[in-house]
This record gives structure tokens, C-alpha cells and sequence, in this order.
């Protein structure tokens, strides 16, 4: 009989461990970390150019409100980021434990395999929200409103965003255990989320058939919570979007989290943990 | 107490497109075979040696008891516990030395790397500290702490895993090939860190993986010596001499020797090697005969056939190595 290791049962102390080792790994490679933060300047400079393509127009901004196109694309490429993160991170702590050798270590701890891949989204998702922040900061100076800022709407969304967003990571991390490498499940989602998911153009925009594709991804409605928080519109005028984030985000984690057992335990019963 | 029943394990022998397509289609994957049926037991306070070749199957043995792979068939258990159903009641006591010295977060210190790896044993604050300390000194790394593992040596690295797995000072410990790379003033000092302090002061139970028959000879009170995927023998050291007696060994001393009595000792039924090794004190005739009287009564007779008196007759005592190339050697046959 094989035991399926408990997947929430996260100890505080180990989350800690592995926040700070991640913290001490970011900040050992110090060329990388200053241009992590340097190429925001140079993406809000870009969204800013991007912004003058298009005149201001209500399809920009949430519940009837006007809004430039600098503002719609400088909120959704600030907040894809947790997309991205959420896509990148889970997988990223299964395969750096590959290839430094570590993972195998780690698991003859007693320590699970959901403790080590959710922990290490920890540092992961805090960086982003702090990259976030100095993104929106930095967009300001260039003519971003933030002045309105609905703070419960904004909240609300952030927790969903990830709730909703991080079974893609499970996903792409359970695919990682299988075929060594998470790249479809991340190009996949990035791709869809840019194409998509409204983060340079409003999904109204967009052939019917394509916003179809476009409701059914969890960027599409956490981008339009984030744009209403931006305009200060409460949360329940976006009620649905929220809705839907927290139905996808009880769907989608203990299924992720399932299929994620199933890949540990093929990986274990293969062999494989360490193999990359 | 530690037990292996019955244990096979196989792996898949192709992981590409091939492999995949037939796991998604429900089709078996081939799979290459590396344990057979492997049945042992470790006593508490114990120090069992896994003594065999390289891909014998050692590694993978410790894998299976550390939760890491798990088993097609057998059962293994840790304090009664089983391992493939509770693993982390398991790992909680046992710590594994890992052969791999790339275990290590490269751009960390030594500190950061044994803080992070005993969090997640449990320990923490003043207890963790004064265990990183300790358990550093016992390998002598502790002035190496606050140095960047990427810049040690192989064997420094290898000293730094000795130390990780002892910070949460477990009951039972799985070594696999600690010396490995390491010199040898450091590797007997992990010798000596594993004999005397982990089982004879602690009362440890000890698993060691090693490819040293000296090693495994020398420390451990009972060794499996493992062969494609076999325990083919297993006992303690002196009575794995003794009992599979791989070949009897004699010196023979004469003031000199000549053609005829050399010729006369190749005929000896059952003669494994014949050499002459003059010395001062006369001529050595080094004889391996294979076990039993009828050779060493023959061997009698054909040294003392031309009237030569022997100096000296005296059996050497069988070496470990003998005990490995029998065993492994039969299984191969």
C-alpha cells in the first residue's frame, strides 16, 4: 500500500526555511536581482508608448468609466505578473531541486513534496507583489491614476488571483514531475493570457468566438477585478468575476493537487524525483 | 529495527516519446529489473554494511528505505513502521548521508545550507545553532561554516552531507559511500565518527553503502554483500571468511627450489595459483588451493617429495577480497 503524502499540512517553521532560502538564493545572484527591477522601468516605458496608440475610451476602464489606454494595459501588465508567477514558481522549486541535486535531500526529510512546491511560491508570490507595487509606483510617474484605488476590491482580487491561478502551477509542476521540463502548460497559459485574456485589449474587442476562450481563463476575470480596483469601483459591482475566480479556484486546487500526487507518486514508483 | 522483505524493484528503461506515449495509452513500459527478492534485517545498534559493485543495487536499496522510490513487491519497515505506507512517520527516524555532494545550495554558506536542511528536520533557534556547531566539528568543517559551499573540494563537500545527517541525531542512519572523495585522514575520522561515536556511544543503527571492501570489513558487525540486484552473502565479516572459504591460501618456506618440485606442485589437484617469491631467508612458494584436505595432503607430499624440508607451512588468513570475488563471482556464473 502507498500513501499519498497530506497535501495542505504546511508547517509554518519549513515555509519559513524555505522563504529564506529562496530570499538568500535571490539575493546571492546580485546582478539578476538589480535587473529584475531595473527591466520594470523599462516595461512601464513600454506600456506608457503602447499607451498612445489608442484614444481614451470606456472599454478601458470598469463600470462606465473612462479610461486611457496607458492606464488599462499598465494595470493588466502589472497584474499578469501573478500569472506568471503562480505559472513559473510552483515548477521552478520541483526543477531547481533537480538540478542542484537537492530534491531528493529534501524529500528523506520529513517533508512533503506539497510542502516543498507550495512553500516555495511563498517568496515567489511576495517578490511579485513587490515588483507589482514598483511597477504601479513607476507607471504613476507616468501618468497613471491610482487615486481611486478601491483597496477591498483590490484585496479581494489579489487573494482570488492566486487562489484561481495557482492550480495552473500545480498543473505545470505535476507535468514537470512527468516530462522533466514545465514549458506547455507555461507557454500555454502565458500565451492564452496575452492573447486572450485582455491583458492588451479589452475582450469586448475581440471576435464573440475568441471572448469565449477568453472568459474561461482566470486572468480574463482577475484583470477585470484589478481594473475596477483600479477605478474604485466596489467589489460587488465585479461580484461576478469574483464568483468566478473562487468557483475556479475550488475546482482547480485539489484537482491540481490531485493530479500533483499522481505525478509524485509515478516519479517515486519510476524512480525519477531527481532525474531532470 | 529495520527490515527488508521480499523487496523487488524494477525501473523503466526509456523515458522518451516512446515511454510517454505508452504510459498515456495504458500500455507497460519496459522495465530493467534491479533488486531481487531482497530479504534482511538490521538489529537496533547495529552497523550493517551494503557491500557490493557498482549499479549492485546498494543506492537503490537505501532509496526504498529512505521513502524516496518505492517497492513493486515486499514490504519494508522501520521500527515496525511500514515504510511505503506512513513515510513520514518514517523519515522521522532516520537521517540519509546521500552520496551526491551536489546536495548542497551552491551559492549558500555551509551555516545557510545546514539551517535550511535541519528546519526541515524540525529543528530550530538555539537548538538548530548549537547542532550545526556540533555536528560541523565532528567532520571539521566547523571553521568552514560561514564559507560558500560552491567553493569547497569534493571532500569537504562530502564531509558537509556526514554533518547534515547527523543534525537531527536520529536513530537509525543510511551512509551511502560517506569516504567517498574524501582523503584519507578525513575518511578514517568518519570511520571512527561511525563505529565508535554513532553505534558504539549513541547506540545508533547504521546502514553503510560501500563499494570498500576494507571498509566494510573493518567497521561493520554484519554485511550483505549485494550483486546485480542479489544479497548473495551475508553474516559478519569474519564468519563470511570462514564460511564461504573463497580459497585457502599457504606459504611454504624452502631453503631452495628446483624445476622438478615446481613441477611436481602444478600437478597438485585442485591448485589454484603457484608463485615463487625468493627472500632472504630462502624461497617463498605462495600456493592458493581450492578448500578441502585432498588438496593441502597433495601439496604436502609434492613439496617434500624431492626430500626438500620446508621451513615453514603456514596458512594466511583469507582476505576480504577473496569472500567479494567468490560471491560475486558464483552469482555471475
Amino acid at each position: 500500500m502507498i500513501a499519498a503524502e497530506a497535501p495542505l499540512g504546511l508547517n509554518p517553521a519549513k515555509v519559513g526555511a524555505i522563504f529564506r532560502r529562496d530570499v538568500r538564493v535571490a539575493l546571492s545572484y546580485p546582478g539578476n536581482f538589480a535587473l529584475s527591477w531595473l527591466s520594470i522601468g523599462v516595461e512601464v516605458v513600454i506600456a506608457w508608448y503602447i499607451g498612445h496608440l489608442a484614444k481614451p475610451s470606456a472599454s478601458f476602464g470598469s463600470g462606465g468609466h473612462v479610461a486611457s489606454y496607458f492606464q488599462f494595459v499598465a494595470v493588466n501588465s502589472a497584474f499578469v505578473r501573478f500569472q506568471t508567477a503562480a505559472l513559473n514558481s510552483f515548477a521552478e522549486a520541483i526543477r531547481d531541486g533537480q538540478l542542484t541535486g537537492t530534491l531528493e535531500v529534501v524529500l528523506a526529510t520529513p517533508t512533503t513534496m506539497p510542502e516543498v512546491v507550495l512553500s516555495s511560491a511563498v517568496w515567489s508570490f511576495a517578490f511579485t507583489g513587490m515588483q507589482t507595487a514598483v511597477y504601479l509606483l513607476i507607471a504613476m510617474a507616468f501618468g497613471l491614476s491610482l487615486g481611486h484605488v478601491d483597496v477591498v476590491t483590490a484585496l479581494v482580487f489579489l487573494v482570488l488571483t492566486i487562489g484561481a491561478v495557482s492550480p495552473l502551477g500545480v498543473l505545470a509542476a505535476a507535468l514537470s514531475m512527468v516530462i522533466k521540463k514545465p514549458g506547455p502548460i507555461e507557454w500555454v497559459s502565458n500565451a492564452t493570457a496575452y492573447l486572450f485574456g485582455g491583458v492588451y485589449l479589452p475582450l469586448s474587442r475581440l471576435p464573440h468566438w475568441l471572448q469565449g476562450i477568453g472568459w474561461c481563463l482566470p486572468i480574463t476575470h482577475a484583470l477585470n477585478g484589478f481594473r475596477a480596483a483600479v477605478d474604485g469601483v466596489p467589489v460587488t459591482s465585479v461580484a461576478y468575476d469574483a464568483i468566478w475566480l473562487l468557483v475556479a479556484s475550488v475546482v482547480l486546487m485539489p484537482l491540481s493537487l490531485w493530479l500533483f500526487g499522481r505525478a509524485v507518486h509515478k516519479a517515486r514508483v519510476d524512480g525519477t524525483l531527481a532525474m531532470y | 529495527m529495520l527490515t527488508v522483505e521480499h523487496v523487488d524493484k524494477s525501473f523503466p528503461t526509456a523515458h522518451g516519446f516512446g515511454a510517454l506515449a505508452r504510459t498515456l495509452t495504458g500500455r507497460p513500459v519496459s522495465r530493467r529489473q534491479v533488486l531481487f527478492d531482497v530479504t534482511l534485517s538490521v538489529g537496533r545498534g547495529e552497523l550493517f554494511g551494503l557491500l557490493g559493485p557498482n549499479g549492485a543495487g546498494k543506492s537503490t536499496l537505501l532509496k526504498l528505505l529512505s521513502t524516496l522510490t518505492t517497492p513493486d513487491r515486499g514490504r519494508l519497515t522501520i521500527d515496525g513502521i511500514d515504510v511505503a505506507a506512513h513515510p513520514l512517520q518514517a523519515k522521522r527516524r532516520i537521517a540519509l548521508c546521500t552520496s551526491d555532494e551536489r546536495s548542497f545550495y551552491f551559492r549558500l554558506t555551509a551555516r545557510q545550507n545546514l539551517e535550511f536542511f535541519g528546519a526541515l528536520m524540525g529543528l530550530s533557534g538555539a537548538k538548530l545553532r548549537r547542532r550545526i556547531d556540533e555536528c560541523s566539528a565532528l567532520v571539521d568543517m566547523r571553521e568552514h561554516l560561514d564559507t560558500v559551499f560552491g567553493g569547497f573540494s569534493s571532500g569537504m563537500r562530502v564531509r558537509l552531507t556526514v554533518a547534515r545527517a547527523l543534525l537531527s541525531d536520529p536513530g537509525i542512519m543510511f551512509f551511502d559511500e560517506p569516504t567517498r572523495a574524501v582523503d584519507p585522514v578525513h575518511a578514517e575520522e568518519i570511520r571512527a565518527l561511525i563505529r565508535r561515536r554513532l553505534v558504539e556511544e549513541s547506540g545508533k543503527t547504521v546502514i553503510l553503502a560501500t563499494n570498500l571492501l576494507d571498509e566494510a570489513w573493518e567497521l561493520c558487525d554484519r554485511v550483505a554483500i549485494v550483486n546485480r540486484g542479489r544479497v548473495v552473502a551475508l553474516g559478519p565479516p569474519r564468519e563470511l571468511d570462514a564460511e564461504l572459504d573463497a580459497v585457502v591460501r599457504y606459504r611454504v618456506t624452502l631453503d631452495h627450489v628446483d624445476d622438478e618440485l615446481l613441477a611436481r606442485t602444478r600437478t597438485v589437484p585442485g591448485l589454484r595459483e603457484l608463485r615463487v617469491v625468493r627472500s632472504e631467508r630462502g624461497v617463498d612458494l605462495h600456493v592458493e588451493l581450492e578448500p578441502g584436505g585432498a588438496a593441502l595432503g597433495a601439496l604436502m607430499r609434492a613439496v617434500s617429495w624431492s626430500g626438500a624440508s620446508p621451513r615453514e607451512f603456514r596458512p594466511i588468513d583469507p582476505e576480504a577480497i577473496d569472500v567479494f570475488k567468490k560471491v560475486t563471482s558464483d552469482d555471475r556464473g
